[in-house]
């Protein structure tokens, strides 16, 4: 009875006194923003670049356009998101009224569009070789096919993958503190710092997570159900 | 009506096709059979360009379509291929199968495409399967799609590559009732196949083809009958 007591009066210190909910809410609407703009840039990038990847490996006049595809790939996904998040803050937006949500969701829709590049390229190609062929044997010129034939089945591989890559991202944007943007984790700190109860607000801020998590597998799960509908038997 | 002069195709400097000189007239039945490895396949998407040959003339109706001009997806409308894996596009009805490319490539309206796919599905057996998808049919009925899918665009040449090797055994009887018909009605046809009785009944000519050459070539009874290369007699011999 003490201990539930106890644990009722934390959570109503660390999150109902003095409004404080509020900052959860902001630090989650910032969470939200960062995470929506950056993957709509990773998916506008990592459509871009698997495209170049593809086109590349099918001809050699674009062989430099695979090579400068190849580096951001290997770059982005070879070094850690914190320490990309640091050099683009402040090696590129230096200048002292950037908005730092922007530069998050900048920061993370450059990261996002490499693993975005990969899953969209690898939807592509398992695709089996014989759609083109049996799309270009028809008379439909290579871009119809890809069009009518091969991105229509690509999808069903790439939309879950792109989920979860989603999914990764709203929880990767929890290191955005480190560039003065107050996220949800950033905005359970806040809440920690000022209550001296620092473990409370980040149960909640983990909870939160979870939450989202949680419907947007849902979502994905009845997403993925609605466009299988050619597999049955 | 095609023609292909000194053929020859290479993947990673390996030689695949030795030069191959060839006339298929129009309505000729031509049968390839060969052992595996022996280019057949390879010669047979050379006559579409599905594989680039790598020197020689493949020549179309008048038309060589190797050269850079040729607006090779006008010309494949010309000629339908059905291949061993069905290809059947398995996000499309198989009534979508069969029109996507007569109405997006502009040769019918949707309404003529429809009543062409119902016509079309009736001839190969299997008019009540137009709203299934692929994955609802058997080997057999996913191949008598297929030639009707190629058929819809109302080719001048038929190609088979390999058509009932992907198929169970008692699937295969009908998939050839189907190119028997077809061959019938004059349709020209290129076939690569392993069903020696199919050859001997339907085929005008027989290639044998062997590293990358046709050896012989002659009319079934002969080519049955009486062989004279010593590979396809010992090929003969272990098919027959």
């Amino acid at each position: 009875m003490i201990a539930a007591g106890s644990w009722g009066a934390a959570f109503t210190r660390a999150f109902i006194t003095d409004h404080r909910y509020l900052a959860y809410l902001g630090g989650l609407k910032t969470t939200a923003l960062i995470s929506v703009f950056a993957i709509i840039l990773g998916i506008l990038i990592g459509l871009v670049v698997a495209v170049g990847k593809v086109s590349a490996k099918g001809n050699r006049k674009l062989w430099l356009i695979g090579v400068i595809c190849n580096i951001y790939t290997t770059v982005i996904r070879g070094t850690p998101v914190m320490v990309q998040l640091l050099i683009i803050y402040n090696l590129i937006f230096t200048s002292r009224n950037t908005n730092e949500i922007v530069v998050g969701a900048v920061c993370f829709g450059i990261n996002s569009g490499a693993y975005v590049a990969e899953i969209i390229r690898a939807g592509l190609e398992s695709v089996d070789r014989g759609q083109m062929e049996a799309g270009r044997s028809l008379g439909f010129s290579y871009l119809q096919s890809m069009r009518l034939i091969i991105v229509p089945q690509a999808v069903k591989n790439i939309l879950p993958a792109l989920g979860n890559e989603l999914i990764t991202l709203i929880k990767e944007t929890s290191v955005a503190g480190v560039i003065a943007v107050t996220d949800l984790t950033k905005a359970a700190q806040y809440v920690g710092s000022v209550t001296f109860d620092i473990l409370t607000p980040l149960f909640i801020a983990a909870l939160t997570y979870l939450v989202i998590v949680l419907i947007l597998t849902r979502l994905l799960k009845a997403l993925e159900g609605r466009m299988s509908r050619s597999d049955r038997y | 009506m095609i023609v292909t002069k000194s053929l020859k195709k290479s993947f990673n400097g390996i030689e695949v096709l030795k030069g191959i000189d060839q006339h298929i007239e129009k309505g000729e039945k031509v049968v390839i059979v060969g052992p595996s490895g022996s280019g057949k396949s390879t010669f047979l998407r050379c006559l579409n360009l599905l594989e680039v040959p790598t020197a020689g003339e493949v020549w179309f109706e008048g038309v060589n379509i190797t050269s850079k001009e040729c607006d090779i997806n006008r010309l494949r409308q010309k000629m339908g291929m059905v291949f061993q894996q069905f290809n059947l596009f398995p996000h499309k009805t198989v009534r979508q199968n069969i029109t996507m490319a007569p109405v997006t490539l502009g040769v019918m309206s949707q309404a003529e495409a429809d009543k062409r796919a119902i016509e079309l599905l009736t001839r190969v057996g299997l008019p009540e399967k137009a709203d299934s998808y692929p994955r609802q049919l058997s080997g057999g009925q996913k191949q008598r799609v297929a030639i009707a899918r190629a058929l819809a665009m109302g080719p001048d040449v038929m190609l088979f590559d390999e058509p009932t090797s992907a198929l169970d055994p008692e699937m295969v009887g009908e998939v050839l009732a189907i190119m028997r018909e077809l061959a019938e009605e004059g349709m020209t046809m290129v076939v690569v196949t392993h069903e020696m009785s199919f050859a001997r009944e339907v085929a005008n000519r027989v290639l044998f083809m062997d590293d990358g050459q046709v050896k012989e070539e002659n009319t079934p009874e002969e080519f049955f009958g009486n062989p004279k290369d010593a590979r396809l007699q010992d090929f003969l011999s272990k098919v027959l």
